[in-house]
């Protein structure tokens, strides 16, 4: 009985404490420099922050349009900021990299290893979304602007439509490239892109069938009392 | 510099004529229905003032496929019909399609090159819509040149009050105030020019911009002014022409327009900047008041398109216009039609803002000044309320009061225009 207890109990317990005990300095080490890449990655932010700011670079940014191109895009932060937080989360990822690998685990090794053969992809595709986010604000703003010009009372939902449905193709290109779900995101997109065509289609159909009517009469008889206005 | 006159029958003919003392330039397209008419009044002009001269007409065609071009070839004048028994030296007829890109200013850049190409003394621009036109309009653009040593005749005519209101509230207040000259129609489509101000505009290189299209009008007056040619107004009577393409895109004319003037001021800074106030101009011409076709305005559309800008694009303003005039927007947005106005001060910091934004590039400037057009309607709408029982006289008062402000606003525009 007691030899049964040693061999189902004691001897895989001892064991697991032996291994635990061994990776223990592993384990406390990668806490350690996760805790040192979190204070370094603050530290970086704050000094590359300051390092930008004395170097002028958001009076260059200025000058040069970066800050309209960000902002244009919608990104409201002063360059020195964002590439200040960037730079602190990269360093913050080098330490986390450095204290996963310090754990010596074959797996997370392994694990690891396909990280970096994957991360072009994750590159690839941030750039698609960050490049997917600006032409959606870029077109959405385009479409609003137009509408209102055309004196469409939906003006505000065909902005946000025209912006929505960019940023859903861009989001589904970075997906793909990601390779989440391949088929499923582009079946996905093709269903719910068709069904919101026919169900605007319908929409107009019934419910706009009498602004239409009175669209179309306009066109072929002529408005009335029609703007005579020479604008030049 | 290269020619664009590619056409081999073009180039026999200029060849053919040699030199010339006057040339008109007709830009058209699909204007056969009233093309007919301002040939024959050119025609008319070309044998009553200027009788002993070499003249040369020049339609330059964007493609029309309404006959336009048969019909200058075919329009002929009546001499006898005019009473005119001095002899005629024969006028040249020359018509071309242009090349480039399809708007007005091609159309003038084939005719400045064919008015290089003659070594002409004087030339003259007409739109190929006019109704009103007559032959005494070629003699008042083409004699302060030839006679008066002008290098710049600028129409001066009388409009509906509700006519050139793109003029009326921005074009004009804005060109008075940059370049301090009262020239009160400056995009009016039909200008006398010296052969040496065609050429200079040919040496500059804006072809492939806005003022290829409607923006040529603003360019040419603004770069006579500004790099001092000599210029005056010509007093032409009354402007009536065929009304403009419904389907033309109020916000694309005004952008077009409106980004020219826009442009022109970062070429002109330094000419600008240290302009104030403005003179008048001479005015050549016996001026005479006119009777004008009445201009139907629907007021009610004008004001909804305005309070549907307010509610959809104050956040894009909102990255320009001070807060002050942000308030009154949403405040105007809220006006019944009977309150509705838009004061001159409130407008000509709206422009100015418009012009630093632009500069400054902070949205961009497609957006920017497509988003101007709700604005600029709100302002003609409360410019038509106000204005609604005024007589001429009272309309330009009321535009001249518009001008001070633009005036007065000035030193305001160079102080953040520097701040950049």
């Amino acid at each position: 009985m007691k030899n049964i207890f040693e061999r189902l109990i004691s001897e895989p317990l001892e064991g697991f404490f032996e291994r635990f005990i061994q990776f223990l300095p592993n384990l406390l080490s990668a806490i350690f420099l996760l805790i040192i890449g979190l204070f370094a990655g603050w530290l970086t932010s704050k000094i590359f922050c300051r390092l930008l700011k004395v170097l002028r670079m958001d009076e260059f940014s200025e000058r040069h349009g970066i800050n309209n191109i960000l902002l244009k895009g919608g990104i409201k932060e002063k360059l020195s900021s964002l590439a200040g937080r960037l730079t602190g989360w990269l360093v913050f990822f080098i330490f986390l990299i450095i204290s996963l690998s310090s754990l010596n685990v074959p797996a997370i090794e392994r694990l690891l290893e396909r990280f970096f053969l994957y991360l072009p992809n994750l590159f690839v595709a941030v750039i698609i979304l960050l490049i997917g986010y600006m032409l959606s604000n870029f077109f959405g703003r385009a479409a609003l602007i137009a509408a209102v010009n055309a004196g469409l009372k939906a003006s505000g939902m065909i902005g946000r439509f025209v912006k929505l449905t960019i940023f859903l193709l861009a989001a589904t290109m970075a997906l793909e490239q990601l390779g989440i779900g391949r088929e499923t995101i582009i079946i996905a997109f093709a269903i719910v892109f068709g069904g919101i065509v026919l169900a605007l289609s319908i929409a107009f159909g019934l419910g706009g069938r009498d602004i239409a009517k009175e669209y179309l009469e306009k066109k072929i008889k002529g408005e009335e009392n029609k703007d005579e206005i020479e604008h030049l | 510099m290269k020619s664009i006159i590619e056409r081999k029958e073009i180039q026999e003919k200029i060849g053919e004529i040699g030199t010339a003392d006057i040339l008109v330039g007709i830009p058209s397209y699909n204007n056969a229905r009233t093309i007919g008419h301002v040939v024959r009044a050119v025609q008319a002009g070309f044998a009553k003032y200027f009788p002993d001269k070499k003249c040369v007409l020049v339609n330059s065609d964007g493609g029309s496929t309404d006959g336009t071009m048969e019909v200058v070839q075919d329009a002929a004048i009546d001499f006898q019909s005019i009473l005119l028994h001095h002899r005629v030296l024969p006028a040249f007829k020359i018509t071309t399609p242009y090349h480039g890109i399809p708007g007005k200013g091609s159309a003038f850049r084939t005719i400045f090159e064919i008015a290089d190409s003659l070594n002409v003394n004087a030339c003259a621009v007409v739109d190929s819509d006019l109704r009103s036109i007559t032959p005494e309009w070629i003699e008042l653009l083409i004699k302060p040149i030839i006679e008066g040593g002008y290098d710049y005749a600028a129409p001066l005519y009388h409009r509906h009050k509700y006519d050139g209101t793109i003029t009326n509230s921005i074009i004009y207040p804005l060109t008075r105030a940059l370049y301090g000259k009262r020239i009160r129609q400056p995009i009016g489509g039909d200008f006398g020019f010296s052969g040496k101000l065609a050429r200079f505009y040919l040496t500059k290189d804006v072809w492939e911009t806005d003022v290829a299209r409607y923006g040529i009008d603003i360019w040419m007056t603004t770069t006579a002014i500004a790099n001092n040619f000599k210029v005056c107004q010509s007093f032409l009577g009354a402007k009536i022409h065929d009304p403009k393409d419904p389907g033309a895109d109020l916000s694309a004319m005004l952008y077009q327009v409106v980004s020219s003037a826009f442009d022109l001021m970062e070429t002109y800074y330094n000419v600008w900047k240290d302009i104030k106030g403005s003179e008048s101009v001479i005015t050549c011409g016996f001026q005479y008041a006119v009777g004008l076709e009445p201009v139907n305005v629907n007021v009610d559309r004008m004001i909804d398109k305005f309070r549907l800008g307010i509610k959809e694009l104050i956040d894009i303003w909102r990255g320009f216009l001070p807060d002050g005039i942000i308030d009154f927007l949403n405040r105007a947005g809220e006006l019944s039609k009977e309150e509705f106005y838009i004061p001159d001060d409130i407008w000509a910091e709206i422009v100015y803002s418009f012009a630093l934004a632009y500069h400054k590039g902070i949205v961009n400037k497609g957006h920017l000044l497509k988003s101007l057009t709700p604005l600029y309607i709100g302002r003609t709408a409360s410019f038509v309320l106000e204005t609604w029982q005024s007589d001429a006289e009272e309309v330009e008062e009321k535009i001249e009061n518009l001008c001070i402000a633009f005036e007065d606003k000035k030193s305001l525009l160079i102080e953040k225009w520097q701040e950049v």
